[in-house]
């Protein structure tokens, strides 16, 4: 097949570079080496909608982020993303950590971020009482927003596969050969495509796939693991707000982020790895977060912990994002380096790549038949009595509990299972159905959805993989059914 | 509607013993269970060893379930399997409890008086915040268990067991018979957390390996396992170097502890032990909130089956009582606390107007000893002593107090003094 943009990596940059050229009459497609979407970085990180008060101001990370910020607003009405607006606190505990308060304020303002102001530690603690006790003084970031970042990425797919994009996953490029006009795209699994144009956005594999096509790479890929804690949704309340320390020469620093449905999230560490895709944790990666954590919060229930992950950042000795057309080859683009603020600026990185990059370079006739919108599937839990009642008339299914901690029936993963970016693995419907996500993390629900994504992909139990190809949970029948 | 008198919420053993406790002709009842037939856990533990106690003969897991069932199968009450309690809150004196179904969907039922009988769930490798990668192959002993004796699935052929819960020996045993390699069991304690009789049935007979004083230090596998590291550990629980052994298996089973499963009823808000997870309980299996009893594992974690069975016949009998008797909750509460190395006792409190001559208590020491003397206290007064053997914190002791003991309304605590180890 011949496309005019192929896309290597449905990270978050991926399938919102995806939906942004779906919005003309061109051929897309988009690949994903993994057995799902956003897999990676865009699975593993903070989640957070940074205001921009930190980027270097005139710096393309800067100027995206704030961006970014903005745009995501519009994408939560026409993708109907989860949004929440809970605001943020960077916390101070001297006086030189204040100093640089007052240097972040002033930043914040230049990056032109709105309603930035700091607060002494009375008003500070009095909307937020849970605040350490060392905390001095705060900067208040009212348009911090925290998001689903799987969520926006599939749904963003979605949108762009409902407007004619092409997605396929298990598909690793491991050669791209020019000929003529044509990029020709050869992958491990054996594939071949042909594209005049080549969008580079694997992520931490950016250089490697970078290295297919040119001679002398520009940047060189410098992988930063973070690790994480998730404390259960029941800690919901104990902060409001994003809480970020001050930052320091290795990044944000360990943050608290409340999520959607109450959970908090605390982390990154960050520390320089030569592994690409090591997302192993430690004991001492999770030392380190929780001795951050207590920095900010006071008596913060650790007990509730249901998870530890970590995430490798993309970051790269270029230090600012690296979205350029190569210097060797036309029509191959890069979207490199997209460490923090990568999830924020993701939607005017796509933005950026079709109508500062490619627009000028070639004209892209307009999709008549765009359509902006995606409507998410509403999971039982959050539908109103009337819309259960309803939904549960129309399919019985809604009946049944599968997921007890986070409330989530079979009529919601059957849906979850269909979606046109298919939830077919037992990670596939946590992430976007969030069963399996709760205290008992699948213990006693794992059996069922394995059952339940068997019978609706007409496979055997044995088939149904944990994640990746081949991480089947059930290895053998012992016996002979009849 | 009418309200039953009793719901109980669970049937495995401690609802089929709740009930069974409970069944009075003149009371209505109710007992709902999420699983399509009722004997809950035990259904998957098809090894024996249980009701030795209760019925003086060795069972299997279904077997003694079905003893349960049969008891109760000819009485006149409500059961209503393949039900799921999403909810319960209590609103002028009533329970009122969501429930869901596939036959009705989302309904509600009212209850005078609520039994928890809900069991528990397994610690999961979050929880502790196990290190390394996060492959497919890792999960709980008891998944495990569900996979091959409800289902028939075998999930692994080399098999690594971290903890040694009596769940996790007895997968040790099952993986092997079932024509798995079990390579070892590791042990953060420097003694087992499993009965002793596990330890001899399911590892010495098998010659597998049991590492005290061991962790899990790193899990290698990107998308399926492929390799376990496991550390000895010093007395802070850190890693010791150059102690490190790798493992390489493709499963790696989770025996770490179990939890009493009470989340549905979060919106009653009751008292909760942080040392049992489940409920404060006064003699009656009463918890803070007048008219809800929980017995069984989901108010603590119990060794044996047969212990559940008689101890949620107790709390059946209890809330049968509570509504014949409509009784009141009193004031007259006297708080029992665990001192010097006992990690818990039930109950917490005793009501002091209750018509009892001696109340048992249960508790589980911090620490194994060959001779041991318990110490009851009331306030700063010495109430009585008693010697003990084998103590292990695996294993519940009991302790008689009488009412006649009890001298006035300061606390009661006990302590536990190790004589020989």
């Amino acid at each position: 097949m011949t496309y005019d943009f192929l896309i290597i990596g449905s990270g978050i940059s991926g399938a919102l570079i995806a939906r942004e050229l779906s919005k003309y009459d061109v051929k897309t497609i988009l690949l994903e080496k993994e057995n799902d979407a956003a897999n990676h970085a865009t699975s593993a990180n903070s989640a957070i909608i940074h205001s921009g008060y930190d980027p270097d101001p005139g710096s393309l990370k800067a100027k995206l982020n704030v961006e970014g910020n903005k745009l995501y607003d519009q994408l939560e009405k026409e993708l109907d993303i989860p949004l929440f607006k809970n605001g943020a606190f960077m916390v101070a505990h001297d006086k030189d950590e204040e100093g640089l308060l007052e240097r972040y304020l002033e930043r914040a303002k230049t990056n032109g971020v709105p309603g930035v102001a700091l607060l002494d530690q009375a008003e500070a603690k009095k909307l937020e009482p849970n605040l350490a006790d060392s905390v001095t003084k705060v900067l208040n970031l009212p348009t911090t927003k925290v998001t689903y970042p799987w969520e926006v990425a599939i749904a963003s797919i979605e949108n762009a596969v409902d407007n004619g994009v092409l997605f396929e996953k298990n598909q690793t490029v491991e050669k791209i050969d020019k000929q003529d006009e044509y990029y020709v795209i050869k992958t491990a699994e054996g594939t071949t495509y042909q594209s005049r144009y080549v969008i580079n956005a694997a992520g931490a594999y950016a250089e490697q796939i970078a290295k297919m096509v040119e001679k002398n790479v520009q940047y060189h890929i410098t992988p930063r693991k973070g690790e994480y804690i998730v404390l259960d949704r029941r800690v919901q309340g104990f902060i409001k707000r994003t809480l970020y320390p001050t930052p320091d020469e290795k990044g944000k620093g360990v943050l608290m982020v409340p999520q959607f449905h109450g959970n908090i999230l605390i982390g990154p560490n960050s520390e320089l790895q030569s592994s690409l895709d090591d997302a192993s944790t430690s004991k001492g990666g999770i030392n380190v977060v929780k001795e951050g954590a207590n920095r900010l919060a006071k008596n913060i229930p650790f007990h509730q912990t249901i998870r530890t992950f970590s995430g490798v950042r993309a970051s790269s000795t270029h230090h600012d994002f690296y979205i350029k057309p190569s210097l060797e080859q036309p029509g191959f683009i890069h979207v490199a380096g997209i460490d923090s603020p990568g999830l924020t600026a993701a939607p005017a990185i796509a933005k950026y790549v079709v109508e500062t990059l490619i627009i000028p370079q070639e004209t892209l006739p307009i999709n008549k038949h765009f359509n902006p919108r995606r409507q998410a599937i509403k999971l039982y839990d959050d539908m109103s009595l009337s819309e259960r009642q309803e939904a549960f008339k129309a399919d019985q299914r809604y009946g049944n509990l599968v997921c007890k901690c986070e409330r989530i029936t079979e009529g919601d993963i059957v849906r979850h299972i269909h979606r046109a970016v298919k939830g077919d693995s037992v990670k596939a419907i946590k992430k976007r159905a969030r069963a399996g996500a709760g205290i008992c993390q699948g213990g006693y629900c794992e059996h069922q959805i394995i059952k339940i994504l068997a019978k609706e992909l007409g496979k055997t139990p044995l088939e149904i993989n944990y994640f990746a190809k081949g991480s089947n949970i059930l290895k053998r029948e012992t016996k002979v059914k009849s | 509607m009418k309200p039953y008198d009793i719901v109980i919420i669970g049937g495995g053993a401690a609802g089929l013993a709740a009930l069974k406790g409970a069944y009075d002709k003149s009371l209505n009842i109710c007992l709902i269970e999420r699983d399509k037939t009722l004997g809950g856990i035990l259904k998957q533990c098809i090894h024996n060893g249980f009701g030795l106690h209760h019925y003086n003969e060795e069972l299997t897991g279904p077997e003694y379930a079905e003893r349960g069932i049969e008891e109760v199968l000819g009485l006149n009450v409500d059961i209503f399997t393949d039900t799921t309690v999403v909810d319960v809150v209590k609103e002028n004196g009533t329970f009122e409890l969501m429930l869901m179904n596939t036959k009705k969907g989302e309904h509600r039922i009212k209850a005078i008086s609520t039994i928890i009988s809900s069991g528990c769930y397994e610690r999961t490798r979050g929880a502790i915040q196990l290190p390394g990668d996060r492959p497919a192959g890792i999960m709980p002993a008891g998944s495990a268990q569900r996979h091959l004796n409800i289902d028939g699935y075998m999930v692994g052929k080399k098999v690594f067991i971290l903890g040694s819960g009596d769940i996790g020996l007895i997968m040790a045993r099952r993986m092997t018979l079932e024509g798995a390699e079990v390579l070892g069991v590791a042990e953060l304690m420097p003694h087992s957390n499993g009965l002793t009789r596990n330890i001899v049935q399911c590892l010495h007979d098998f010659d597998i390996p049991l590492y005290l004083s061991h962790t899990i230090s790193d899990i290698k596998g990107k998308s399926v396992l492929e390799s376990i590291t496991i550390s000895e550990v010093d007395e802070n629980f850190d890693y010791i170097e150059g102690t490190e052994k790798t493992f390489e298996v493709d499963t790696l089973l989770l025996s770490v502890g179990l939890i009493p499963d009470i989340n549905m009823f979060d919106s009653l808000k009751f008292e909760v032990s942080k040392k049992t997870g489940g409920a404060i309980v006064d003699q009656t299996y009463q918890t803070s909130v007048e008219g809800l009893f929980a017995c069984g594992n989901a108010l603590h974690v119990h060794d044996l089956v047969d212990f559940v069975t008689e101890e949620s016949t107790k709390a059946g009998q209890q809330a049968k009582a509570y509504i014949l008797n409509n009784k009141k909750r009193s004031k007259n509460t006297l708080y029992v606390t665990p001192s010097s190395n006992i990690s818990y006792i039930l109950p917490q409190t005793l009501d002091m107007d209750d018509d009892f001559n001696e109340v048992v208590l249960s508790l589980r020491t911090t620490t194994n000893a060959l001779t041991g003397k318990f110490h009851v206290y009331q306030g700063e007064t010495l109430l009585f002593s008693e010697k003990a053997k084998f103590v292990v914190p695996a294993e519940m002791e009991k302790i008689k107090i009488k009412k006649e003991h009890l001298k006035h309304s300061g606390p009661i605590s006990i302590l536990f003094e190790v004589v020989s180890q």
